[in-house]
């Protein structure tokens, strides 16, 4: 998957259902080309040893850790939007369900048509309304155990799939599932 | 622009600011060039006596007297002259503006001069305050002719903020006398017509002591060229080493040798202020000033700054010293204006402030151009900006890119000033094939309670365990105080989280480490 530049996309998902493995897959396709990304990490929850085993290049990764503070990341978020030549910025909200002003959205989404950054958010509920072009949510669909004995000794996979809440582009209702190596 | 007279090749040009004093003020003060401007000198008593020539009784009365030092060309066409009293200046101008003496601005319009030549030749001479000396031997083949030097010379000075007049002449002698007499801002005298063309010039151009000039006043001898008609060995005999001095200046001999000028190696200006600040609003607009003419003599110079060190001189009688690293070299004022300010903002000065120094660590900058198959990454001057806005938003510490260390204990990492690698090659890539689960971390990690049947979980707090998988056995630093050991699970749990428990081998605490997500 792609965040579409200039526009905003939002992922949404219960905890432990690939919100967070779907954000890595996006920054690792924009880093993998040689851009750099910006992840605005509200709860301080990225893991930088699940992002570098993803492939992705940390070196072009700008990290925003903002202590929990979700005015803060709101903030760093609209500097960084404005900044061009950013190929993506994601906002992290975390687990706490927030609000965001409608105002607010309109200007996000303004500037990031003006800057053509793709901006990504992931959370547990949808926060921009009408302004993100692509909301989807995710969902865990099975867990795969894996070990010599009956009792398994390590996680293997994890298989989600992806269903489209709202799209400004003709999509499927339902994305292939997609299977994750733990 | 006009030019005197253009023939042949001359080896010295003389850089000429006239009425230093005031023109370092305009420098500073831009808007006060078109009114007539004085520069006052310190605040000097007058003689402590009274009306009979006895002293006064009380010494705190008495008054004090402001003199003019310098005085612009606006200022002089309205009689105003150096030596007047403030009052004495302003009877005879109204609409006279004064300005006191501040050495700190003539000391940097004198190095800002100086190094705005220095681009032009690399052998200079410091003749003074407002006057430089250069050495154009071998300039026309780079220039052109001798016109186009001087030219280039009145281009640099401009750029540093100062108006200046240049002659160029086969001695630094007739040249410091053509562009001191000449009206136009660029006098070239041919190769051997010095004398001829000085001949007319009065002898006030020289500079002559008081005693001298007066002695030759009453021998009739008014210009260059009277002088220069006298024989030497009379003036020798009669005036002395001075007389000699001023025959030889006469005829456009140079007395001393060429001192080159080197730069200093740190790069200063400074602004004295006739108030206190004591907010950073105000600070941040004399701060741009002082940044503006530090800029432009990076630029004049074709160098840029990589560190600024920044002086505050407080009303306390104290100073409040910064030392702000840039994130890349530059000369552009307006990010070094934000970096500096958001220091100050995270280190304000204890005491308001009474004057501004900012010194420049120069270096030479080289030119870049991002390749043509390279995607867009951010401008250099916007990425430092915006870092700087959010390092004073979220820490310097929680800004950057994450860097795994060379450790097996869990989530060891350091964050780096965030630098994208600008190299053409490819990025290092991973395991594209088949996308990779990522982990969500609990910072730090959550302490839980966990309830065992034989070896293995079956309720985290409250939540009972669906299915697990381990452990996973890691230990490091067992050398060192800093020991660790634990065992790791990953567990599904009965709320649907998957989630990453540790076990500390060394306390027995269970620990949420994390959510994969």
């Amino acid at each position: 998957m792609t965040a579409a530049r200039g526009e905003i996309t939002e992922i949404v998902g219960r905890p432990s259902s690939g919100r967070t493995s779907l954000l890595v897959a996006c920054l690792f396709d924009v880093v993998r080309s040689g851009e750099t990304a910006a992840l605005v990490d509200t709860e301080e929850a990225f893991d930088p040893t699940s992002a570098a085993q993803a492939g992705v290049d940390l070196r072009r990764l700008l990290w925003v850790r903002c202590g929990a503070r979700r005015d803060v990341a709101l903030r760093a978020v609209d500097m960084l939007i404005r900044c061009p030549g950013f190929a993506l910025v994601a906002l992290d909200l975390g687990e706490r369900v927030v609000r965001l002003p409608a105002t607010l959205a309109f200007r996000l989404k303004f500037a990031v048509r003006r800057t053509d950054v793709a901006l990504l958010i992931v959370g547990r509920r949808r926060l921009t309304g009408s302004s993100a072009t692509l909301a989807i949510e995710t969902r865990r669909q099975a867990i795969e155990w894996a070990g010599p004995g009956p009792a398994p000794t390590r996680l293997a996979r994890v298989r989600t799939t992806t269903q489209v809440l709202r799209a400004r582009q003709p999509q499927p209702a339902q994305w292939p599932s997609r299977w994750w190596r733990a | 622009m006009a030019v005197a007279l253009v023939a042949g090749v001359s080896r010295f040009a003389c850089v000429l600011v006239a009425h230093f004093a005031a023109a370092a003020v305009e420098r500073c003060e831009p808007a006060l060039r078109e009114q007539p401007l004085a520069v006052l000198s310190a605040r000097v008593d007058s003689p402590n006596v009274g009306r009979e020539g006895a002293p006064t009784a009380n010494k705190k009365i008495a008054p004090t007297i402001k003199k003019i030092v310098d005085a612009n060309a606006a200022a002089r066409e309205r009689h105003v002259r150096p030596g007047m009293t403030e009052t004495e200046a302003a009877a005879r101008c109204p609409t006279l503006v004064t300005r006191p003496l501040i050495d700190d601005h003539a000391a940097a319009a004198r190095h800002a001069l100086l190094e705005a030549v220095l681009a032009v030749s690399p052998r200079i001479e410091d003749g003074g305050a407002g006057i430089v000396y250069v050495d154009t031997a071998g300039l026309e083949r780079l220039i052109g002719e001798p016109a186009a030097i001087g030219r280039r010379l009145v281009h640099q000075a401009r750029t540093v903020g100062l108006v200046a007049r240049v002659g160029l002449a086969g001695s630094r002698t007739a040249a410091r006398v053509a562009a001191a007499s000449a009206s136009v801002p660029v006098t070239v005298i041919p190769p051997g017509r010095e004398r001829a063309t000085l001949a007319g010039v009065p002898l006030g151009v020289l500079d002559l002591d008081p005693e001298l000039t007066a002695t030759l006043a009453r021998w009739g001898v008014r210009t260059l060229g009277e002088l220069a008609a006298l024989p030497r060995e009379g003036v020798t005999m009669r005036l002395g080493p001075a007389g000699l001095r001023a025959h030889d200046q006469a005829l456009g001999r140079d007395h001393e040798p060429f001192r080159p000028w080197t730069p200093p190696p740190f790069w200063e200006e400074a602004q004295g202020l006739e108030w206190e600040i004591d907010s950073l609003e105000v600070l941040t607009v004399v701060l741009e000033t002082v940044l503006t003419r530090l800029g432009g003599r990076l630029g004049a110079a074709a160098l840029a700054a990589d560190v600024l060190d920044i002086r505050l001189g407080l009303a306390s009688g104290g100073h409040h010293a910064r030392v702000v690293s840039l994130a890349y070299p530059m000369s552009e004022v307006k990010p070094m204006l934000a970096l500096v300010a958001l220091d100050l903002e995270g280190h304000p000065p204890p005491a308001p402030v009474t004057r501004v120094a900012v010194s420049a660590h120069p270096i030479r900058a080289q030119m870049g151009q991002g390749g043509l198959w390279q995607p867009p990454v951010p401008a250099i001057r916007d990425l430092v900006s915006v870092l700087a806005r959010l390092a004073a938003l979220v820490g310097v510490d929680s800004l950057g890119s994450p860097a795994l260390l060379d450790s097996h204990r869990p989530d060891a990492f350091a964050m780096l000033a965030f630098s994208p690698p600008i190299e053409s090659d490819a990025p290092a890539r991973g395991d594209a094939t088949e996308p990779r689960l990522a982990l969500r971390r609990m910072r730090p990690a959550r302490r839980v309670d966990v309830a065992m049947a034989g070896e293995r979980p079956t309720r985290v707090d409250a939540q009972h365990v669906v299915a697990c998988a381990g452990p996973w056995r890691a230990s490091g630093e067992w050398w060192d105080t800093e020991a660790w050991a634990r065992d790791e699970w990953d567990v599904a749990l009965g709320d649907g989280a998957l989630c990453r428990l540790a076990r500390d081998c060394l306390t027995g605490h269970w620990y949420l480490d994390g959510l994969y997500d």
